[in-house]
């Protein structure tokens, strides 16, 4: 059986000024999984995720990236959006002024106007923030502030997932969506993005630590090095990534 | 007697001596036939010299009709002034007591702008507010015709604990008018005033407004200078703070495009201990234009406890225009907390990315993030036709 998967990276390369960053890259994530990619501080993890997003940071020198069988390279960062892609980022950027029930209304209706759809009622709207916020503990008072600003560390990831809820995306990429958060975030945020998982979504976890892996359990890990994937195994292999340490695959990759 | 004046003057400065000595401004005519218009070597006038900029004025402005502003605002009280002469005043709200007075409203200063329109408004516009007037008061202040030059006053006085908001809205017709108007108020002990004043002149007026502040005991001011039209604008704030526990929020708003000149200049004097303030100015530019945005806060030697900070941003957005901040601190007394601030950039990178990767399109994460650096100045608005109508005003300025 052969389906179109929901992520493919062909080869890809990419640069910042001179410094290639990403040195061919391949990966494939298929509808319904959620793969994890690993690595240590870097390795280029961050910078997958950007130039998946189509930060104009990053130029672009090789290979191509299908989403959902389309080739999303020449897109702005919105239509990627629009085409279903979402990064959770690791660090959420704070904007003052702008309040943050009006951007996720403006965020929502762009992508629905984008796909030809009407746009949402003010009270359906608030009903699915609603319903979206209380699964991640999110309050009516977070969603009254300027967005992002003056929130936690956790505040801010659980509002990546609520934003990621409510824009019910294609394909999700959660880069380091661990960092900085405590126990008892990392519970909440992880139940929120399993909540996520489905037939028709697929997800890339970025992480350089194990242990939000044990929250989200993936069906396929890889291991990013110096710019490429280098290894690929069942979710086992994290641990024997925890176990041998990152070193050892190095390793493998020279030989 | 000597011969002569000692400067060749200018075909605007010529014609204002000569409607100095037609209204009988003696004094006043001699001094500017020496001295002439302040130059870029007159500190105060270092980024606008006015002689260099303001290259002709029109003749003095006869009556006109009186006619509606481009702005209202529902339910609000309205008066105007055309062409420097009070309009009809109606039946006003329940506190209000509006009558024409003769002459002009400043207290003497040394300002060209201050002096001129001092000389030449005939009338003015008296205005005393008693209790708290829940309803706004709109001034429409119009330059109708043919081009002119305008010299208009008003004065209010709002009594020990009263409230009001009042609105001033500067307009004209397209012709290269030239406004110099005057505003002078006068707040009361326990007295509250949101002063907002929008100019929305013809792209070839000259606008210029002086607005004179006094705060008594425990008053609290607002304002919030709205500067959108004009190609040569220059509003002037000169708050004094004279009873303590006075506070005051002024903020302004530049908002400057292709070709416009446009100076926000606040000189505050803090008299009397424990009074505070917060100027906050914003300024957005794009086109080839130019921005000068000047605070100097003043503290007198036995003004302790003053607590005042002078904040300065601007958004650039386009290569061409230039904004040209001064802050300036000038501190007599030991026990206080002042400061200012200054930012100037273009719209944050890493902002329009985050917009963008929730499917919000370029042009509109612009805006989002253009009014989000607004919010600042607007959101303390209350009143909500009000804020409506600024919101109103700041949409078609991004859009033109």
């Amino acid at each position: 059986m052969t389906t179109t998967p929901m992520l493919e990276i062909r080869n890809l390369h990419a640069r910042i000024e001179d410094r290639e960053i990403l040195k061919g890259v391949n990966l494939i994530v298929p509808k319904g999984e959620v793969h994890a990619i690993m690595g240590r501080n870097g390795s280029g993890k961050s910078t997958l995720s950007y130039v998946l997003a189509g930060r104009e940071d990053y130029e672009v020198t090789e290979g191509e990236v299908l989403l959902d069988g389309v080739n999303i390279l020449e897109m702005e960062p919105a239509e990627r959006a629009v085409a279903g892609l979402f990064l959770a980022f690791q660090y959420p950027i704070e904007i003052p002024g702008v309040a943050t029930m009006t951007f996720l209304k403006a965020a929502l209706n762009a992508q629905r106007k984008g796909r030809g759809e009407a746009e949402i009622s003010t009270p359906d709207f608030m009903r699915a923030v609603k319903t979206a916020g209380e699964k991640l503990n999110v309050d009516s008072d977070m969603l009254k502030r300027a967005l992002n600003v003056g929130f936690s560390g956790g505040e801010k990831k659980r509002a990546e997932i609520l934003q990621m809820a409510l824009l019910a995306p294609k394909m999700c990429v959660l880069d380091e969506t661990d960092s900085g958060l405590d126990i008892d975030a990392l519970k909440v945020v992880s139940e929120g993005v399993n909540a996520l998982r489905g037939p028709d979504r697929a997800m890339l976890v970025i992480t350089h630590y194990q242990r939000l892996l044990d929250h989200i359990v993936p069906d396929v890990v890889h291991v990013f090095s110096d710019g490429r994937v280098v290894e690929s195994g069942p979710k086992e292999l994290a641990l024997e990534l925890e176990a041998k340490g990152y070193a050892g695959f190095d390793g493998e990759k020279a030989a | 007697m000597s011969a002569g004046p000692v400067l060749k003057l200018t075909e605007a400065e010529t014609t204002l001596v000569a409607q100095l000595g037609a209204r009988g401004a003696a004094a006043e005519a001699e001094r500017l036939l020496g001295a002439g218009l302040p130059t870029r070597r007159v500190e105060a006038y270092h980024y606008t010299d006015l002689r260099q900029l303001l290259r002709s004025v029109p003749v003095l402005a006869e009556a006109g009709p009186a006619t509606q502003g481009p702005l209202s605002i529902p339910g609000a009280v309205a008066l105007s002034i055309t062409n420097a002469r009070v309009g009809p005043i109606p039946t006003l709200a329940q506190g209000l007591h509006g009558q024409k007075g003769q002459g002009g409203v400043l207290a003497q200063r040394d300002d060209v702008l201050v002096r001129l329109n001092s000389a030449l408004a005939g009338e003015h516009l008296a205005l005393e507010v008693k209790g708290a007037v829940t309803v706004p008061v709109v001034i429409d202040r119009r330059i109708e015709g043919a081009a002119s030059h305008a010299a208009g006053a008003v004065k209010l006085f709002v009594a020990d604990h009263a409230s009001l908001t009042l609105i001033e809205v500067f307009s004209g017709s397209d012709a290269a008018h030239v406004g110099n108007h005057a505003t002078a108020i006068t707040l009361g002990k326990g007295a509250n005033l949101t002063h907002i004043t929008l100019n929305v002149m013809g792209p070839t007026a000259t606008h210029f407004a002086t607005n004179e502040y006094h705060l008594g005991a425990a008053a609290h001011l607002r304002t919030l200078v709205v500067q959108a039209g004009g190609a040569l604008s220059r509003t002037q704030l000169f708050p004094t703070y004279e009873g303590e526990g006075a506070t005051a929020a002024i903020t302004g708003l530049n908002l400057v495009g292709d070709g416009q000149h446009v100076d926000l200049t606040m000189d505050a004097l803090h008299a009397v201990p424990h009074t505070a303030s917060k100027p906050l100015f914003k300024t957005i530019a794009r086109g080839r234009s130019r921005a000068v945005v000047q605070g100097r806060l003043v503290v007198a030697r036995n003004a302790q406890k003053t607590d005042a900070k002078l904040m300065a941003q601007g958004l650039m957005l386009s290569d061409e225009a230039e904004i040209l901040t001064k802050p300036e601190l000038e501190i007599y007394a030991d026990d206080v907390v002042c400061g200012h601030g200054s930012t100037c950039g273009r719209l944050d990178e890493d902002h329009l990315f985050y917009l963008m990767s929730r499917g919000i399109s370029k042009s509109v994460a612009e805006t989002m993030l253009v009014r989000g650096f607004l919010a600042e100045l607007i959101d303390p608005i209350t009143d909500e036709t009000v804020a409506a109508l600024l919101h109103t005003l700041i949409d078609s300025w991004l859009e033109r």
